[in-house]
């Protein structure tokens, strides 16, 4: 038999809800409330903050201290919450116009604070409440009230916002995958800092009817084409893929100090192999050939460093030349070249 | 002990003394001292807690967040800052957060004057947010009356729950006076409000009835919400009917200013009465009619272009002559000069 108790977390004396049938809110909310009941999260320990759209309405309908911020602050009010008072699990449930666009920069600044909420971001790809307008992360082509010869513009890949540095937590999921769907919310919850999961969700009636799907199931098998489920953790997600990408934070780095105290004693200028012009011409890089430059002197193996080489060489980046000259144009000091091991003499 | 202490400084002291815990702000002249103070107070204080946010808007709904979480919260901003925190004020204002907004007033409109002082926030102050809302805002003229009337903004934000304003101007902000702020008496309002994390409440922007239900097409239960409201600003605001009356024998008029134009007005007490409001919203109708009705000339001297002296008018029903001190020039011989011009006109 099903477990039916995640209801105690719904305001049930509120139903019917606000969204149309077939929308896919109604699962998100659902299947948080699942989790969260079997996680032994409830009123006393959690409270739930929602913006403004269909998806904002989430919270109002659970059963929890709920706050419905005003348009694209609910990460901010969020964060606030979790500062105040750490003990209490802080659970956001909003839309993606609500936290991609009129809240993008609360999402930059909250993922990059590292606050220690969990965002469920029912991503429909379309501003619905207000009758089906383009919205951040509404595909390019897609024809919608703002774009009735299609979408002008990329959308935003929150997966690549959300991952660029650890740590992170970003999970992609629908809300036609169930299982997986379930699985990254739990993950998510559990999660130590930002968490963010992106849930792909239909719009039936706003998107999807004008999109030319009948009902909401054939924009769930749309879903299922588009996208295929990557098993185990990575780093980052392509955007046909769900899972989950996640990373610690890397330890700190040894400060400058620190290396120099380790660095040791240079080799004498005489000892070294002498390099005449010529000689260093065949240090270009070329045939899979080590690069070597030479400045004020010394010739250095710059071999290691990818802006010497192919498509991210730059300009005055040459391989197997004296670069003496160069470097009071460069936008930077030597300090970068003098950093490459130094492997001979300018004859 | 007696030490030399800034109207920001003052300000700031009077919030933690208030029991204030948390601060959320953005730098902006001329409160960033009080954002700075913040973040120094919260290394040594980790029950004291702070954001330096991404913008304005993000510091105002942290404050009224962390408020409705159980923090006495408080933000300081200026003009510019203040016009991204009135969406923020109104959803504070309808959720019930006890809170305080610090408004030192510049030159405006838009980046305007920075380090210039002003008084031309007032319209945005009493009516910045949509809709209607009544805040309640105290402007001091002294480093001491800062601290004083930041405690007086907490305990009124307690009584009313609602963000109340604690204005400035970037002198006062910036004015540093000899002062015992430690052996200052004040009485602190306890947080009544249950904070979050106890009950499954609804606290919405979106109109509502008593149980938290959203309501949005029921106008009977809008304005029982909007007459609640506005009697609770009013009952709390008549519990700080805050003003000082400098009456003078055989004066030639009565002079009105606040803030920093107060204390320059000060210079001119022996020919002239002056009034001087703290409680600058809700406006002092009761006391303004009481206090002008036995003079024929009224001048209020302020830093815009009459935005308080349109609220005298309404207050007591007949024209006053407007001194405005525009772009920060409050120079005494300019306003002597100006009040002269208009005591020989024929003008209110």
């Amino acid at each position: 038999m099903i477990d039916r108790s995640y209801k105690e977390l719904i305001k049930m004396r509120r139903y019917p809800t606000t969204w149309c049938p077939g929308c896919g809110i109604g699962a998100v909310m659902k299947n948080v409330d699942m989790v969260l009941r079997e996680l032994g999260w409830n009123h006393r320990n959690t409270a739930v903050v929602s913006g403004i759209g269909c998806s904002g309405r989430m919270a109002s309908y659970m059963n929890f201290d709920a706050l419905h911020t005003p348009h694209g602050r609910a990460l901010t009010a969020a964060e606030a919450i979790k500062t105040v008072r750490p003990e209490l699990n802080v659970v956001v449930l909003s839309g993606d116009g609500d936290l991609a666009s009129i809240g993008g920069n609360h999402l930059l600044h909250t993922s990059r604070r590292n606050a220690n909420i969990t965002v469920f971001c029912n991503d429909n790809e379309i501003y619905g409440l207000t009758g089906g307008q383009a919205g951040p992360t509404t595909p390019k082509g897609t024809k919608t009230l703002t774009s009735v010869r299609g979408e002008l513009y990329r959308p935003l890949r929150l997966g690549r916002i959300l991952t660029q540095e650890p740590p992170y937590f970003y999970a992609r999921t629908t809300v036609y995958h169930l299982n997986h769907f379930q699985a990254c919310i739990r993950e998510a919850l559990r999660w130590e800092g930002f968490s963010f999961v992106d849930i792909i969700s239909d719009c039936i009636e706003l998107n999807g009817r004008r999109l030319g799907f009948k009902t909401a199931h054939q924009m769930f098998k749309w879903f299922d084409e588009r996208f295929h489920v990557v098993e185990g953790v990575m780093d980052h997600l392509k955007e046909d893929e769900l899972g989950i990408a996640k990373a610690e934070t890397i330890a700190e780095q040894p400060s400058r100090a620190m290396e120099k105290e380790e660095a040791k004693p240079e080799p004498s200028l005489e000892t070294l192999k002498p390099f005449t012009p010529e000689d260093l011409k065949a240090f270009d890089g070329a045939d899979g050939r080590p690069i070597y430059v030479g400045y004020k002197g010394k010739v250095y193996d710059v071999t290691s460093s990818p802006l010497f080489q192919g498509e991210n060489r730059m300009r005055c980046h040459l391989g197997g030349k004296d670069l003496t000259k160069m470097m009071s144009a460069a936008p930077h000091g030597e300090e970068l070249i003098l950093k490459f091991p130094w492997v001979g003499r300018l004859a | 002990m007696k030490r030399l202490v800034s109207g920001n400084e003052a300000m700031f002291e009077g919030a933690i003394r208030a029991g204030a815990t948390y601060f959320a702000g953005y730098p902006i002249s001329p409160t960033s001292e009080i954002l700075q103070q913040a973040a120094v107070y919260a290394e040594d204080h980790p029950e004291f807690r702070f954001l330096q946010a991404e913008d304005e808007i993000a510091a105002a709904i942290a404050v009224i967040s962390a408020s409705l979480a159980g923090a006495k919260a408080f933000t300081a901003t200026s003009g510019p800052g203040f016009s991204l925190m009135q969406e923020a004020i109104g959803w504070g204002h309808v959720v019930e957060a006890p809170c305080v907004f610090v408004n030192a007033m510049r030159v405006g409109p838009s980046t305007g004057m920075p380090t210039q002082p002003a008084q031309s926030d007032l319209l945005q102050i009493n009516g910045g947010t949509a809709g209607d809302t009544y805040p309640i805002a105290f402007y001091p003229n002294s480093v001491a009356e800062c601290f004083r009337l930041a405690v007086t903004a907490f305990n009124a934000a307690e009584a009313s729950v609602s963000p109340v304003l604690l204005l400035s101007d970037a002198f006062l902000s910036h004015f540093y006076e000899l002062v015992d702020l430690e052996g200052m008496e004040v009485t602190v309002a306890p947080r009544t409000k249950e904070p979050l994390g106890k009950g499954q409440r609804l606290f919405t922007g979106i109109s509502h009835d008593k149980m938290g239900n959203t309501r949005t097409s029921h106008p009977e239960i809008y304005g029982e919400w909007l007459a609640e409201m506005k009697a609770r600003h009013g009952q709390v605001a008549d519990q700080y009917p805050l003003y000082e009356y400098l009456p003078q024998k055989g004066a030639k008029a009565l002079l009105i200013g606040f803030g920093i134009t107060s204390r320059i007005l000060l210079s001119l007490r022996d020919q002239f009465s002056i009034f001087r409001p703290v409680r600058i919203f809700p406006v002092l109708e009761k006391e303004l009619r009481e206090v002008t009705a036995s003079y024929s000339k009224v001048i209020v001297v302020e830093g815009s272009d009459g935005q308080y002296a349109s609220w005298v008018e309404r207050a007591i029903g007949r024209r006053v002559s407007k001194v405005p001190c525009l772009g920060g020039g409050f120079k005494l011989r300019w306003i002597r000069s100006q009040i002269e011009e208009r005591l020989r006109g024929d003008g209110p």
